[in-house]
């Protein structure tokens, strides 16, 4: 099985089928980050897209200058924010105003804490957020977080501490 | 059950598989429809440039100032000397008044080219 950069070096030689076999080895990963990411299997989808189409392009000038896996998780951190953003006036005109229904059953109940959950999180320091989506959207060693960011390993830590008590703050409020 | 063992289980959906094949399906569908899209915006704006930098152009090159016009005349701008000119001038009113016709004194003026200079000057204006 050839390795992620020999297949981006068929790519960039000419070979669209080597994309399409990067692509298959780490959609999954992709789409399942994405998945938690929205609790939405359309709208990780078009996430998912819309980061391999980046790729496409991207690739084509890749200087194999940090690991492949590495640059596909910053693609999607920065999505993420993307998305966030894009998310927060909606999140605050839709979210922050609805009340906790007063019964919900146990689905609704992990659907609606969820989406507290993220539109919290949208709302932390870029630094602490990007840690965040991270380390709970991909399960994340700290270790490649800080591979990632280009900060310290302590440094990845201190962040993620700073943004679990404001996350347990905003959630608790 | 601490923080983040809740903050996980809060996100951990189901994740449904994906059918790979389909995804690439739409994946270069969708690039190529981009690829489209951009292609036709650059097109538009560069033919959008060209129309603005030829109106532009066009634009510069008018004026209201008749004495331009006079000065890219085709014909050329020939002066006589206030002897000549004077002369004409007599021979003029001597033709108008000896010939019956005085389309004929126009005809002999446009013959030698004769042209006031402050009317030519002036785009014929005056």
């Amino acid at each position: 099985m050839k390795s992620d950069k020999e297949l981006i070096k068929d790519f960039q030689g000419g070979n669209e089928d080597a994309f399409n076999i990067l692509v298959k080895r780490h959609l999954p990963d992709t789409y399942g980050f994405f998945i938690k990411f929205t609790s939405d299997t359309v709208e990780a989808e078009d996430l998912a897209q819309d980061v391999f189409i980046k790729m496409y392009k991207a690739l084509k000038k890749f200087r194999f200058e940090s690991e492949f896996k590495t640059y596909l998780f910053r693609a999607n951190i920065n999505m993420s924010n993307t998305y966030l953003r894009r998310n927060k006036w909606r999140n605050l005109l839709h979210l922050d105003q609805i009340s906790e229904p007063a019964y919900l059953d146990t689905s609704q109940e992990d659907e609606w804490r969820r989406k507290e959950l993220w539109n919290a999180i949208s709302k932390l320091p870029s630094k602490q957020r990007k840690v965040v989506t991270m380390r709970i959207g991909q399960d994340m060693a700290f270790k490649e977080i800080a591979l990632v960011m280009g900060i310290s390993e302590n440094a990845a830590k201190v962040s993620y501490h700073h943004a679990k008590s404001t996350l347990k703050d905003m959630v608790d409020s | 059950m601490n923080f983040e063992q809740q903050i996980k289980e809060m996100t951990n959906s189901n994740i449904n598989s994906i059918n790979e094949n389909i995804f690439l399906e739409k994946l270069h569908s969708e690039r190529k429809r981009r690829d489209l899209k951009t292609n036709r915006i650059l097109n538009g704006l560069s033919a959008g440039i060209l129309v603005l930098f030829l109106s532009w152009s066009s634009f510069s090159q008018l004026t209201d100032d008749p004495t331009v016009y006079a000065s890219i005349d085709l014909q050329p701008l020939e002066l006589m000397d206030l002897e000549t000119e004077s002369y004409v001038y007599e021979l003029t009113d001597y033709l108008l008044e000896t010939s019956d016709d005085m389309w004929e004194t126009l005809a002999f003026l446009d013959e030698i080219n004769f042209e006031i200079f402050d009317t030519k000057n002036n785009g014929g204006l005056e």
